[in-house]
């Protein structure tokens, strides 16, 4: 009984993975700007060429950012749609864990290291969480993770102050801080990226993450991570003195 | 066999709207509105309706369908407005109601906004004739259409080129120090006062104009001209009669939107006129309409104001329409169009 993952914190990112973790088909589109045209033929790509039936599906897992408003929006309104007329839960997890949790993998990270996930949070700033690894496999074979601080926003050099010690890392009994994801990418003055590290969320990784917290028992809203309030001016309007009927 | 049941999404502006359609009939309207949010700012924020939306669209759905005591699974078809409007918000819905035509396995219909504002009255007055005449008159758009087949054959004969009517009204109750939206205290206010006392312009009526603009309208000047009027009674320390000022500045939009409407009524032989979207709860629009649609012979339709406003059942509406033609449902990966034109009924 398969659930089907989607994340659109950066480009989108489209899984469907059996109750094991493993994947069944997964689709990526890398257009930032067309979430709202891409996510759905790709829902429908994977659910065809797994053969899978839709009324099969047991969750819907959504990437719940940081990530640029209306991008990440497609997504979270997309998996609690869609789990609503499939009758199941829809299970959030943040965007960055997945790209914590793939470092994990892919860099050969040891209990006690550390990722710094990051991503585009456009403005000349990044999104970003500090994880410190706990364990290289737990449950179902999925790295675990905790968070250090953050998620947050910010400028990358400050970014890089505040969490990479600017120089400290690599001093002796500390851990090493692995700068992983394309938010780093676009500053590596700053945020110098790991070799091989991961540079957007995995959809598969997200679903193995978020069956992982679901046989834990561990509640997983689908709240977006926004991080900033919405542009707004109040409004200097000018006004005439009423001198009649006024308001 | 019973008509299709249409499940109608709207969220192009700050109403997340849902609505169920059978046939003619609507089963349920509802709607959750983030105007309280907006108030504050003085005009709709893209950003906070956007994230009003995301909250409101499943509980919306949900209390639809306990409403109208229907599960998800009878509904056939899924309408959503793929605009006009604002980007952000459309994007919410046309996402949700993809997610909907996959989970229930039902073909999607996105569809137009502005028609939908026309399309409603036949849930209240039943199926259009074969030719209407229809005004679509709110805070972001004034057009006129002449609709042929709500499904299929719409023409646009006219639009604003600057300012909506609606938006018109807003902004002259910020010059007279009304609270936002300010089209409500203006009408409001107009109806105490002389809509005759000042004659303020009436845009695009002049000969010159009557050739390329026949059937447009033109707001800017007028509020431009209301703003000037009262500067200039300011200056030199006069009282402004606030009722007369909003009664004759009402009275100018509502005698453009008449005159041109009707006018196109005769030009193109049509008997019967539909005037929707919000700003058709105007009073002056809504008396001056009646007199001059009585002396013309012309048959006038306006749907109590409940349907007039942004919802979901101008939608169903018009899905409704569309199924029943026969048109061909929409791909996954439509976009959604901030500026779709009037013609386009379907995407």
């Amino acid at each position: 009984m398969p659930v089907l993952a989607l994340d659109t914190s950066a480009a989108v990112a489209v899984a469907l993975v059996g109750e094991d973790g493993a994947r069944l088909a997964s689709r990526t589109s890398d257009e930032r700007r067309r979430h709202a045209e891409s996510l759905a033929p790709l829902i429908a790509e994977v659910l065809a060429e797994a053969g899978v039936d839709r009324a099969d599906l047991t969750a819907v897992v959504a990437g719940t950012g940081p990530a640029p408003f209306t991008g990440l929006r497609v997504g979270l309104v997309t998996a609690r749609t869609l789990a609503l007329a499939l009758g199941i839960p829809v299970l959030g997890v943040p965007s960055l864990d997945a790209l914590a949790v793939q470092a994990v993998s892919d860099l050969g990270l040891q209990p006690g290291d550390e990722v710094l996930a990051t991503s585009d949070a456009r403005r000349r700033e990044v999104y970003w969480a500090r994880y410190r690894v706990v364990a290289h496999e737990g449950a179902g074979g999925v790295p675990v993770v905790e968070t250090v601080a953050g998620p947050d926003v910010a400028r990358a050099g400050f970014v890089a102050q505040a969490q990479l010690g600017e120089g400290t890392s690599e001093a002796a009994g500390t851990a090493a801080v692995h700068v992983v994801g394309e938010g780093a990418m676009l500053y590596p003055d700053f945020l110098p990226v790991a070799e091989d590290a991961p540079l957007v969320p995995d959809a598969t990784v997200l679903a193995r993450i978020a069956l992982v917290r679901r046989a834990q028992g561990l509640d997983q809203p689908s709240e977006p991570l926004y991080l900033r309030r919405p542009d707004v001016q109040e409004p200097v309007g000018r006004v005439v003195p009423a001198t009649g009927a006024s308001a | 066999m019973a008509d299709p049941l249409v499940l109608g999404i709207e969220t192009s502006c700050d109403e997340t709207g849902i609505a169920l359609v059978r046939g003619n009939e609507l089963l349920v309207d509802a709607v959750a509105s983030s105007m309280d949010e907006h108030a504050r700012y003085g005009g709709i924020i893209p950003e906070v309706a956007s994230r009003a939306h995301l909250e409101a669209m499943v509980p919306t759905i949900q209390r639809a369908l306990g409403e109208a005591d229907v599960d998800l699974s009878e509904v056939d078809a899924i309408a959503v407005t793929a605009g006009p409007g604002l980007v952000g918000p459309l994007t919410i819905g046309a996402s949700a109601a993809k997610a909907l035509s996959i989970g229930l396995n039902r073909p999607l219909y996105g569809v137009n906004h502005v028609i939908g504002h026309a399309a409603v009255d036949q849930l209240v007055e039943g199926p259009f004739p074969e030719r209407t005449m229809a005004l679509v008159v709110s805070g972001g758009h004034s057009s006129l259409l002449l609709v042929e087949d709500v499904a299929t054959r719409v023409t646009e004969l006219g639009s604003t080129l600057d300012d909506a009517a609606g938006e018109a009204f807003d902004k002259v109750g910020r010059l007279l120090g009304l609270p936002y939206p300010g089209g409500p205290h203006v009408d409001r206010l107009a109806r105490e006062g002389d809509p005759h006392a000042i004659r303020f312009p009436r845009g695009l009526t002049a000969r010159k104009d009557q050739e390329k603009h026949a059937y447009d309208f033109s707001f800017s000047g007028l509020k431009t001209a209301v703003a000037r009027w009262v500067e200039a009674r300011t200056d030199v320390g006069q009282e402004i009669p606030l009722a007369d000022v909003a009664a004759s500045f009402a009275e100018a939009v509502a005698d453009v939107l008449t005159a041109k409407t009707i006018a196109a009524c005769h030009r193109h032989d049509v008997d019967t006129l539909v005037v929707g979207g919000g700003f058709s709860a105007n009073s002056q629009l809504r008396e001056m309409a009646a007199k001059r649609c009585a002396e013309a012979g012309i048959n006038l339709r306006i749907p109590p104001i409940r349907y007039c406003t942004d919802n979901g059942a101008m939608i169903a509406a018009l899905g409704s329409a569309v199924v029943r033609a026969g048109v061909a449902p929409s791909a996954l990966d439509i976009p959604v169009d901030s500026s779709m034109p009037l013609t386009t009924v379907t995407v």
